[in-house]
Formats: structure tokens, C-alpha cells, sequence
């Protein structure tokens, strides 16, 4: 599951996330457009802390070191 | 950009216009109709007396009787309180009373229980009287008969003395000498009884003992029964005394004392027959006095109950009244005194409601001449209103306890409601802990309708209050503990197989070297292979930091973007082209570049080192880079990126008051025209224009244009945002340290209480072990984590992201409503 894949997987969430709130609280364009908002605003910040910790790991300077007692 | 203008508005985003309106109230239906108007909730009534003392706006009356009417409404309540009664909380059937009627029957009912209250203390303080003075008669007669035993046996004892001893003739004779002035001067000793409180009973006795310099005899027994003190109304130990002294002055003195210690004299005749008959009478008096208290008792708890059924109603009402009279008193007469004039805010989209409102009012008084309800300009601005549901209203006030928003100026609220409970989670992240506020919130939902109608503690009143915030806070945490890879501190291998494995086969060099990346990246959060791992703290370290500072610059860059489109909506082409693009220019420059070298760092893996790259872009912008050279043509960026930030300093700093002052000085005598032309016209159609205060019309004097003012007003601004733009993004490292703090305490409590408990096979210390993990997972990760994440988040809300783009100088819309009255006296 590379960056790119990932990442339209949280875009697809996110469409479809508005389209559910369309279908079942639909109550007038303004609540629409707030929702929608609140939405993008959502997937927005999920999207950007999950890619934030996948590029960290993607070239790591440092691995692992193991502690000796075991 | 018109796009943007096409979209609907959003309510939330920016608050609702306002209208403010004349209402022009003939004198018989002023009364209805501002009761309907509190029944509906959206005007907001200006105060045109303001400057009268409220013992001379006109229904200064009306205001007095109904605060005497809730005095005694109080009163009622309070008697209620302490016969133990409560209020019934059904409200009475809903028939109208007058407020006449309900004055009249208020007087009534308190006439009658005061005078009730009073007969019953009479009857009480008579009833303590005789329980005493019954006491004194039992005791006495203990005190009184020995003496008599006494006198008695001496006298057989003085009998046979004289039969059997004649040689003690002069003794016996002396002895007889001695008793007959005792039993012929038994009239010469005297005694006065009484009861005293026990406090006082040894202060008593000595200062009757100075006073009769110790010619008297003081007996003294306790009460077996404490009474009840009126004054008090507590129970109070007494003790039954008896004072033998000779002589008059002896007994003026110590009747003076008895009355200075309050002590109750009762006067017991010596004689026993005569005792055992009043004794007797007093018992039976006593019983008497008995059912009289309770028939009265009765007869009030009777009364109170009549009154407790209905006591809400008339409360409410009560209330409503003195509230519909302050809103009268708020407006004015005109001329003729057959009108009222009043101004009010309300929101645009409620002005058909309230002509409806003012119809029904002019019908239901039968009132021959309609309400006039029409606009007016203003020049003030006007209040701040937004509607808010169950979900938002949290959101908006945790705003608002920030500033209250400018009319009309971008709600941050909008997108609070994710952020903040999203940058709690960053702080706060762990799935167990999550799931657990989960749970909590869940349940302060569930019970929402039960929890709300009760009244609650003012703890658990926040606490329900953000329940829809801290099921938000609970969700996101749990995403953010996946991310971080954290359950109560354990990783968890969900998303796959680690990234990591050993060099070789023995893994030998797995504790010095360490081990190796194969394969593809971790897909989800943090490889579960750094925990526990020496070199955990310096990964996640400066993970978190890059992510903080990431997180940063996005939130930022969103408060200066809210700015555009403030500007753009209140047509400030000034505020765009000299405010709103150095701005950016500057930010973007020095720190959306360190973000855009973070993200090339971590793409490349390249070993270059940004805090020098970056303090070196300042220091020697043209030397050489070297092996901190992350991207082809870096030097060049960097001296562009640099020159262009030292540009936009001056570009934010100076333009925008000398372009105000050259506004100012073209565009006001054009004004002051167009202002003489709009008097001209208001003053002929206007009848009332000469008596009503018409503060929202008159134009503020002439402002003057302080040029050095607004100059250091600018200065002072974009200071702030240069120094600012370091110090808030070093601010956003506290997501890193919070994190981090969170993450320590997990795995300390962890590993050192749970883990070194669990390694002993002992059923006690396992259970001891998992207690102590439970209480300091809860009150310390839970509790106190919780709310210092919380207020963090929301100092990163209130400082770094509003003082991009909020003023918050507004004042908050407060209509005149029967509803939020309910909440106010209580």
C-alpha cells in the first residue's frame, strides 16, 4: 500500500463521508455546506497526520535499537 | 473567485443580519404585546432611559409591586423549607390569573402565616415555660425533702439526745438551741428554683457566691430532658438549680443575677401536698398545650401545602410580569402620551414573526390602532447573533469565552469543531484512553434528555454541556492512538508485520547496531517495532516535532486565509493588497519553506541538518551549502525566499496608514455633504423626530483621523505578526511535549506498576497492582491529562490561530425572553 494508494483511500472516505451526510441529513444548504466543511476540515487533518508519520518512516536516518536485557 | 460568491452562506460562518426597528405601541396593548414578544425571543429592546434613575421611568410602580409580591413568594418558600415541604414540580393547570387577584391573594396568604407563625411561637414559648417549670417541681422536690428527712430526724435524734444524755445537757441544750432557731427560723431560710442553661451554670453559681460572699447553698441537678430554644431552635441542656440564702437583700441580688443569666425562676411552695397538686395542674396543662401545637402545626402544614401547589406558577408568573414591566420601562412615551416608542435589535429573518406577534397582540387587547413596526438605519454596530444547535452551541462558546465575534466577521467556530478536538487528540493519543472517554461521552448522550431537565452541579453542568465535544475528543484520540500505535501504552501489530527486522539470522547486532528496514513502510502509524527500542525517543522525538511544526505553519496559513475573505467580504481592498498578502508572503517564506524542507527530507532521507540550513539561510545567505543541500538550485531559493521576507516587512508596515490618511482627508468633506442631505430628509417625513432620543442617528461627531495613532496602531500589528509568526510556531511544539509527556506516564504506569505487579504469582499483589494501574490510569491519564490537553488545544485556538484573523470586539445579541428568565433568579 504505497503513499498515493493510501492517500486516495482517505479521499474516497472522505466523498463518500459527505455523500452519506447529503443522503440522511439533508436540511437546507446552509447545514449542507457547514457539514460538508466540517468534513473536508476532518479528512483534511486525518490525511495529513497519517501522511506525516508515513513519510517519517519512509527513509529512516535511525532504526530501532534494541534494548540488551531480555 | 465568484465560485465563492455563488456558494450558499453558511450560518455558522458569519453571524445574522440584524435589522434595528422602531416599534410604535399604543398604551393599551403595550402590555400584551411585549408579553408576546417575550413568548417569541428575538428582539432585543434598547434601553432609550438610560439615563433616568430607575425610580423615575414611568411604571416604577408596577416594578415595586411585583418585587413585593416575590418577596413574599420568597417567604413562602422559605416557611416551606423549614417545615420540611417541597414544591411540587408539576405546574398547575395553566388558568390566567390576574396579576391583581394574585396580589391580593398573596397578601392573604401571608397575613395568614405569619399570624399563624406567631400564635404557634406564643404557644411554644408557653409550652417551654411549663416543661420547665415542671422539671423545677420534680427536682425541687428531690432538693426539698431531704431537708424535711432532715429536720425530721433531728428532731428524733434531739429527742433521744436529751432522754439519754442529761450530762450533755449543755450540749444538747445547745444543739436544741441550736435546731429550734434552725426549724422556728425554717421561714428565715429561703430559696429561690429555677432552670439555667448548662453553659452558664458554673458562672452562676460563683457570682452568686461573691454576691451572697457565701451565705448560700446552691444545689444543683441536670434536666433529664433538653428544650427546645426558640431563639435558636435547637436543643439546649438545662439544669434545675436551687438557691438557699437568708435574708431581703440576699434575694434582690440573686433574683438581679437570675435575670442577667436569663436564667427562668419558678416559684415551688415548700409543702409536698401543695407541690404534687400544681405538679398535677402543670401536667395536664402540658398536654393540653401539646395538642394545641400540633392542631396548629397542622393547620400551617395545610395551608403551605394549598399554597405549595401553585407556588411555581405564581413564581414564574411573577417573575414574567417584573420582567414585561423592566422592558416597558425601557421605552419611551411620545408626544401625544398615548403611544409608546420603542427600538430594538432583531435578526432579518424574524421580522415576519414579529409582525405577527404584534397582529395578535392589537387583536387580543381589542386595541383600535395597530402596532407600527418598521426599520431604522443605524450607525451602531449591531449585536452578534448565531443559531446554534445542540452540536454547535458547545463549539460557539468556547469561542465566545475568548470575544464575543464582530458583526458579521468569520466565525472561527467553523472550524474549531474539528480542529480543536483534533489537536487535543494529538496530545492526547492512545486507543485505550480514547475508548474510555468514548464510553464517557456516550453515556452523557444517552441521558442527555433525563440529565437535562435536572438541575446539576456546575462540574457536571460543563461537563454536560461539551458532551458532544468530548465525543468528538474521544474519537479523534482513538484515530490518533492507532497512529501513534499506543494502547495503554502497548503497540500493537494490526496493520501488518513490522518493517523491521534483524540483520542476520542470530539477530547479534540487534542491541548495537540495531536492525534493519526491509520491505515496504509501516501502512498505518508508527511501526510497532520502536517501542521499547533505545532509539524510541529520538525517532518519535523528531517525528513529533516536524509534525508539530507541520500542523503549525496549516493552521496558521487557514487564519491568515480566514483574513482574505473577512477583507473580501467587508469590501477592504486595503487590508488585501497591504495586509493580507505580506502576510502570507512572510509566513510562507521563512516557515512554509522549513515545512517544505521537512517533507523533502523525510522523501529524499537525506542527512542534512535544518536547523543550521535554516539559521544559516539568515546568517550566510550566499555560502556555500554543501551537505546540507537537499534540492538542485537551494542556494538561489533561499536568498530569493530571504529577500523576499525582509520585503514584506515594510510592505505590511507602511502603505496602509498613509493610504487611510489620503482616503480620509478626499473622501470626508464629501461625507459631511452627503450627512447635511440625509438630515434634510429624515426631518420632514419623521412626526417623532423631535422626541425620541435618537442616539443610533446621530452621527458620532466628526472622528478625526489621528494619523500618528493609526501609524503606531499599524506598527504594533505587524511587529506582533513578525515576531509572532517565530514564536507561535515554536508555540505549536507543544503538541510535541504533551504528546510526549502523555506517552511517558502511559508506559511508566505500564511497565512499572501493572507489569512488575503481574510478574509475582501472588493473587493479592496482582489485584493491589491492577487497582493502582486502574486509579492512576484514571485519575491521572484520564482526568488530568484530559484537562491539560484540553486547555492547551484551546490556548492554540484562542492565541495562534485567532490572532490571525479574529477581533472578537462584538457584544452578544440577548433578547428579551420568558425563557432565559428561568434561569436568572434561581
Amino acid at each position: 500500500m504505497g503513499f498515493l494508494v493510501t492517500t486516495l483511500i482517505f479521499v474516497l472516505v472522505g466523498i463518500i463521508a459527505s455523500l452519506l451526510t447529503r443522503i440522511c441529513c439533508n436540511k437546507g444548504p446552509s447545514t449542507n455546506l457547514l457539514l460538508l466543511t466540517l468534513i473536508i476540515t476532518a479528512t483534511v487533518c486525518c490525511w495529513m497526520m497519517w501522511a506525516i508519520v508515513y513519510l517519517a518512516q519512509m527513509n529512516p536516518l535511525i532504526v530501532p535499537i534494541l534494548n540488551e536485557e531480555e | 473567485m465568484e465560485y465563492i460568491d455563488r456558494l450558499p452562506s453558511m450560518d455558522l460562518m458569519r453571524s445574522e443580519k440584524m435589522m434595528l426597528a422602531q416599534l410604535i405601541i399604543p398604551v393599551e396593548s403595550a402590555h400584551r404585546a411585549v408579553s408576546y414578544l417575550g413568548q417569541l425571543g428575538l428582539l432585543q429592546f434598547r434601553d432609550l432611559n438610560d439615563d433616568k434613575s430607575p425610580f423615575q421611568r414611568t411604571f416604577v410602580n408596577q416594578v415595586k409591586r411585583c418585587a413585593e409580591m416575590s418577596r413574599k413568594l420568597r417567604f413562602f418558600k422559605d416557611q416551606m423549607h423549614k417545615a420540611g415541604l417541597g414544591l411540587s414540580p408539576h405546574p398547575a393547570s395553566n388558568t390566567d390569573i390576574e396579576l391583581e387577584d394574585l396580589e391580593v391573594g398573596l397578601a392573604e396568604h401571608e397575613h395568614e402565616l405569619i399570624e399563624m407563625n406567631h400564635n404557634s411561637e406564643k404557644l411554644q414559648k408557653t409550652y417551654n415555660e411549663l416543661l420547665e417549670f415542671k422539671m423545677v417541681l420534680q427536682k425541687a422536690g428531690d432538693f426539698l425533702m431531704p431537708d424535711g428527712n432532715h429536720s425530721a430526724d433531728h428532731e428524733t435524734e434531739l429527742d433521744e439526745n436529751v432522754h439519754a444524755n442529761n450530762d450533755y445537757a449543755d450540749s444538747a441544750s445547745l444543739l436544741e438551741q441550736e435546731m429550734q432557731p434552725g426549724m422556728s427560723d425554717q421561714s428565715g431560710v429561703k430559696f429561690v428554683s429555677g432552670v439555667i442553661c448548662k453553659s452558664k451554670a458554673l458562672r452562676f453559681e460563683r457570682m452568686l457566691f461573691r454576691t451572697t460572699r457565701g451565705n448560700m447553698l446552691f444545689n444543683q441537678a441536670p434536666a433529664d430532658d433538653p428544650i427546645v430554644d426558640p431563639a435558636s431552635n435547637e436543643m439546649v441542656e438545662n439544669i434545675v438549680f436551687m438557691v438557699f440564702f437568708s435574708g431581703e437583700q440576699a434575694r434582690k441580688k440573686i433574683h438581679k443575677i437570675c435575670e442577667a443569666f436569663g436564667a427562668n425562676c419558678y416559684p415551688v411552695p415548700e409543702d409536698s401536698i401543695k407541690r404534687r397538686q400544681i405538679t398535677r395542674d402543670v401536667l395536664s396543662r402540658l398536654s393540653e398545650l401539646e395538642t394545641t401545637l400540633e392542631a396548629g402545626l397542622r393547620h400551617r402544614d395545610a395551608a403551605l401545602n394549598s399554597i405549595a401547589f401553585q407556588l411555581t406558577k405564581w413564581m414564574n408568573m411573577v417573575r414574567r410580569e417584573k420582567a414585561i414591566y423592566d422592558t416597558l420601562n425601557m421605552l419611551n412615551f411620545d408626544v401625544t402620551k398615548k403611544c409608546l416608542v420603542g427600538e430594538g435589535w432583531c435578526p432579518i429573518f424574524a421580522k415576519t414573526m414579529i409582525q405577527d406577534a404584534l397582529q395578535r397582540a392589537t387583536f387580543d387587547s381589542s386595541s383600535q390602532v395597530g402596532i407600527i413596526f418598521h426599520v431604522m438605519d443605524s450607525i451602531e454596530s449591531p449585536p452578534t447573533f448565531f443559531r446554534t444547535n445542540h452540536f454547535t452551541n458547545a463549539y460557539q462558546e468556547i469561542v465566545d469565552a475568548y470575544g464575543v465575534a464582530k458583526y458579521q466577521e468569520a466565525n472561527p467556530a467553523v472550524y474549531t469543531v474539528i480542529t480543536f478536538p483534533f489537536l487535543f487528540a494529538v496530545m492526547f493519543g492512545d486507543w485505550g484512553h480514547g475508548i474510555c472517554l468514548l464510553l464517557g461521552a456516550l453515556v452523557l448522550i444517552a441521558r442527555e434528555k433525563r440529565l437535562g431537565s435536572q438541575k446539576l452541579g456546575s462540574f457536571m453542568e460543563m461537563l454536560f454541556g461539551g458532551r458532544y465535544v468530548l465525543l468528538l475528543m474521544a474519537l479523534f484520540s482513538i484515530y490518533c492512538g492507532f497512529i501513534y500505535n499506543e494502547f495503554f501504552s502497548v503497540p500493537f501489530h494490526i496493520f501488518g508485520s513490522s518493517a523491521y527486522k534483524c540483520r542476520d539470522a542470530t539477530c547479534s547486532e540487534a542491541g548495537t547496531i540495531g536492525l534493519i528496514k526491509v520491505g515496504d513502510t509501516y501502512p498505518f502509524g508508527v511501526d510497532p517495532s520502536w517501542r521499547g527500542s533505545r532509539s524510541e525517543l529520538p525517532f518519535l522525538n523528531s517525528l513529533k516535532m516536524k509534525m508539530s511544526i507541520l500542523f503549525g505553519v496549516s493552521q496558521m496559513n487557514l487564519g491568515i486565509i480566514i483574513s482574505y475573505f473577512n477583507a473580501r467580504f467587508f469590501k477592504n481592498s486595503i487590508d488585501i493588497k497591504y495586509q493580507f498578502v505580506p502576510q502570507m508572503i512572510f509566513l510562507n517564506s521563512l516557515f512554509g519553506y522549513l515545512s517544505l524542507l521537512i517533507i523533502i527530507k523525510w522523501c529524499t532521507g537525506s542527512q542534512a541538518d535544518l536547523y543550521h540550513v535554516m539559521i544559516y539561510m539568515f546568517l550566510s545567505p550566499f555560502e556555500d551549502l554543501g551537505e546540507n543541500k537537499l534540492f538542485w538550485g537551494q542556494g538561489v531559493l533561499q536568498v530569493i525566499l530571504l529577500l523576499v521576507a525582509v520585503i514584506a516587512v515594510p510592505w505590511m508596515l507602511f502603505p496602509k496608514p498613509f493610504i487611510l490618511k489620503k482616503l480620509h482627508t478626499e473622501v470626508a468633506p464629501a461625507l459631511i455633504r452627503f450627512q447635511g442631505r440625509a438630515y434634510g430628509i429624515l426631518g420632514t417625513s419623521d412626526m417623532y423626530s423631535d422626541e425620541e432620543p435618537d442616539s443610533a442617528r446621530h452621527p458620532h461627531g466628526e472622528e478625526e483621523f489621528n494619523f500618528s495613532e493609526v501609524f503606531v496602531h499599524q506598527m504594533i500589528h505587524s511587529i506582533e505578526f513578525v515576531l509572532g509568526a517565530v514564536s507561535n510556531t515554536a508555540s505549536y511544539l507543544r503538541l510535541w511535549a504533551l504528546s510526549l509527556a502523555h506517552s511517558e506516564l502511559s508506559t511508566v504506569f505500564y511497565e512499572k506498576v501493572l507489569l512488575l505487579a503481574w510478574g509475582y504469582n501472588n493473587f493479592m499483589i496482582r489485584l493491589v497492582g491492577l487497582a493502582v494501574f486502574a486509579f492512576a490510569t484514571a485519575f491521572i491519564l484520564l482526568m488530568m491529562e484530559t484537562l491539560s490537553a484540553f486547555l492547551h488545544a484551546l490556548r492554540l485556538h484562542w492565541v495562534e490561530f485567532q490572532n490571525k484573523f479574529y477581533s472578537g470586539d462584538g457584544y452578544k445579541f440577548k433578547p428579551f425572553s420568558f425563557a432565559s428568565l428561568t434561569d436568572e433568579d434561581e
